[in-house]
């Protein structure tokens, strides 16, 4: 781990589903504290390559580093990537056997070796966070989708990971549970957070983003600062698919 | 009025109709009573349960403890139960291990694995019990006689049983030793389980798991040393004797053919349980697990396994209960359970009515206990609140 190194460095990443090719070359550059909205239709790919860079999908040829770190075929450079990346997912994927408290526990215990009272402090500050410590004894079946999705950030978070990826965080609430999600989202993002973040929220986009992506057919089709991505897009799918998601 | 408000209460109502169909039951049993004991006084024999202090007269072929033509009914019938709990004992636990083995081969990316697990479903669980016992048993008795004895790293195997090098002690000192190492075991598995260690350190919780595991070997080797007579051998190893084997630890045909066959039964059943659990672990919670950074040995034995487990035990419970009750087909082997010393003992006494309810009885109390033990754990471990991903 070089923390002078970008924290997210993708070039020439191509993802094949049996012949499908979900990712086609794709080259993409986060700094440190950077933050970056994916965005795009569905099936476009958006997933797939977030989920390239924790290896839950293994990519079939290009070069992933993580501050420096490079995805080779090691278990240990697999290792070292996961405890620095923390993922968020649209399902939230709690463990529904343990409470709030072991949800946040488990893995600083397991993978970090925290002592259990520290990674116990650890989680009730991070739980104090997302604004529900008042929930920690509670199982997650017991919690609204917007606590649970707070919970499950604020399970990654007490991993201590310097990049966040964020896969659709809000597509599986109901609405008035979005803004409780979006409001942590901002506030990580504003204590200096990276972010990968694949969402539809585009006035969280507006408001957060250093960069908005626009994914199609597998490809970077477009990247542009906020502003001039929503005022001025150039490609024509741009327009297409900001024309949809703004309803105008 | 007053009369049809009342009867309108749908507590009321359901308490008279209980009541009512409570008295019946009553009813039809004491009636039932009544006229056996009219008959059988008729027929000159006498009911009551004083026969269960008379000696037997027959012998019992297998005993966890020893037993002679002149011990007494109720004590047969001990031994007998104590031999379904241990073919059940001996079944369930074999046929959980053989069963997770076959439902983890197929639910795996193997695909010989895979097709190895279906074809052993296929055909165990595709074959009558009683036809698969009666091969087991028949397999058992073509071996050869016991002067062409076969010799198995210092164990003998004969059709007269197998032979097995074993510690010099007795049976109910054998029966102890492996008690104690059974309670330990169970002491470190709720040590690790158990809500009430959930707030310990892991390493700490795992050392307290080993500690009572440890616990358990040592009791067991302490009884072995206090059941051991002073100055004779440590050791008994089968040798031939003429005709026969002396020595060693003798596993007659009747008890491996009726456990082999309850255990590769049970696995086929226990396998497709085990395969549905896992099946119904969502992807998700591993995914989530694997991106915090646990190994796969650890998203197996935090997230998948507990969670599969709770999917599975519910169907796990019935299946027990089912494979106990299964264990009766041990008379048509000549194994003595509980069923087998009922048998006979109507055979020589003609009891039948009272020994059938004390079968009846022995059962219900097998399993219900059974039941009620797995069902307490069942809801101890049962998730909480709504579960709307994940476990389906
Ligand atoms: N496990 C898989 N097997 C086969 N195809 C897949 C798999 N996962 C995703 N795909 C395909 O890859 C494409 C990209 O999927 P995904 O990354 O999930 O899109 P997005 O997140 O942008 O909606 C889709 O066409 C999808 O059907
Ligand atoms: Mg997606």
């Amino acid at each position: 781990m070089d923390l002078t190194a970008p924290a997210i460095e993708i070039t020439g990443l191509d993802k094949f589903y049996g012949s499908f090719h979900a990712l086609k070359g794709i080259d993409l550059c986060v700094a440190k504290g950077e933050k970056v909205v994916i965005c795009g239709p569905s099936g476009s790919g958006k997933s797939t390559l977030i989920r390239c860079i924790n290896q839950l999908e293994e990519h079939d040829s290009g070069a992933i580093r993580v501050f420096g770190t490079a995805l080779d075929d090691s278990l240990a450079s697999l290792d070292e990537i996961r405890r620095e990346v923390g993922m968020v997912f649209q399902q939230f994927n709690l463990f529904p056997h343990m409470t709030v408290l072991e949800n946040c526990t488990l893995a600083p215990m397991l993978v970090r070796k925290t002592a259990r009272a520290e990674a116990e402090a650890i989680a009730m500050r991070y739980l104090e966070k997302v604004r529900i410590p008042d929930q920690a004894q509670k199982y997650p079946g017991q919690l609204s989708g917007g606590q649970q999705q707070r919970v499950a950030i604020a399970r990654a978070l007490c991993m201590q990971p310097e990049i966040l990826l964020f896969d659709e965080p809000t597509s599986a609430l109901d609405p008035e549970m979005i803004a409780e999600v979006l409001d942590v989202m901002v506030t990580l993002a504003q204590e200096g957070m990276t972010m990968v973040c694949v969402t539809h929220e585009m006035g969280f986009a507006r408001k957060v983003a250093d960069r908005v992506i626009f994914m199609d057919k597998g490809e970077i089709v477009e990247e542009a600062a906020p502003e001039a991505f929503f005022t001025a897009p150039r490609s024509e799918r741009t327009r297409l698919f900001l024309s949809q998601v703004l309803g105008h | 009025m007053a009369g049809s408000t009342f009867w309108r209460s749908k507590s009321v109502r359901g308490i008279v109709l209980q009541g009512g169909f409570l008295a019946l039951i009553a009813a039809v049993v004491i009636g039932a009573t009544l006229t056996a004991r009219d008959t059988l006084a008729a027929q000159g024999l006498t009911s009551g349960f004083g026969f269960l202090r008379k000696a037997t007269g027959w012998e019992m072929n297998f005993s966890l403890l020893p037993t002679t033509t002149s011990d007494p009914y109720w004590w047969y019938l001990l031994m007998g139960l104590m031999n379904t709990l241990f073919m059940g004992l001996v079944g369930l636990t074999g046929a959980s291990v053989l069963g997770l083995i076959v439902g983890l081969m197929r639910s795996g990316r193997n695909p010989a694995a895979r097709l190895l697990g279906t074809l052993y479903i296929e055909l165990f669980r595709n074959l009558p019990l009683i036809l698969q016992l009666f091969f087991w048993y028949a397999m058992a008795n073509a071996l050869p006689a016991p002067r062409q004895s076969l010799e198995i790293g210092g164990a003998l195997v004969n059709a007269r049983g197998i032979y097995l090098p074993g510690l010099a002690i007795g049976p109910g000192t054998v029966a102890l030793a492996l008690l104690a190492v059974a309670s330990g075991a169970c002491l470190a598995v709720w040590v690790l389980a158990a809500r009430r260690f959930r707030r310990m350190e892991p390493q700490g919780q795992r050392r307290l798991s080993l500690a009572a595991l440890g616990a358990g070997l040592a009791l067991a080797a302490v009884t072995v040393l206090a059941g051991h007579e002073p100055g004779t051998a440590w050791t008994s190893w089968p040798a031939l004797a003429g005709l026969k084997v002396d020595g060693g630890f003798r596993i007659q045909p009747e008890v491996y053919a009726l456990a082999i066959a309850i255990m590769t039964y049970g696995a086929a059943y226990v396998g497709e349980i085990v395969r549905g659990g896992f099946k119904a672990v969502g992807r998700g919670q591993m995914e989530a697990a694997a991106a915090l950074g646990l190994s796969p040995w650890q998203v197996f034995s935090r997230v998948r396994m507990p969670l599969a487990f709770r999917a599975m035990l519910p169907i796990l419970i019935n299946q027990y209960v089912w494979l106990i009750k299964a264990t009766t087909l041990g008379i048509a082997v000549g194994f003595s359970d509980f069923f087998m010393v009922i048998a006979s003992s109507i055979n020589h006494s003609g009891q039948t009515f009272e020994f059938i309810a004390i079968l009846m009885g022995g059962f219900l109390l097998i399993n219900f206990s059974l039941a009620a033990v797995l069902n307490r754990l069942n809801r101890a471990i049962a998730l909480k609140g709504h579960q709307t991903t994940g476990v389906q």
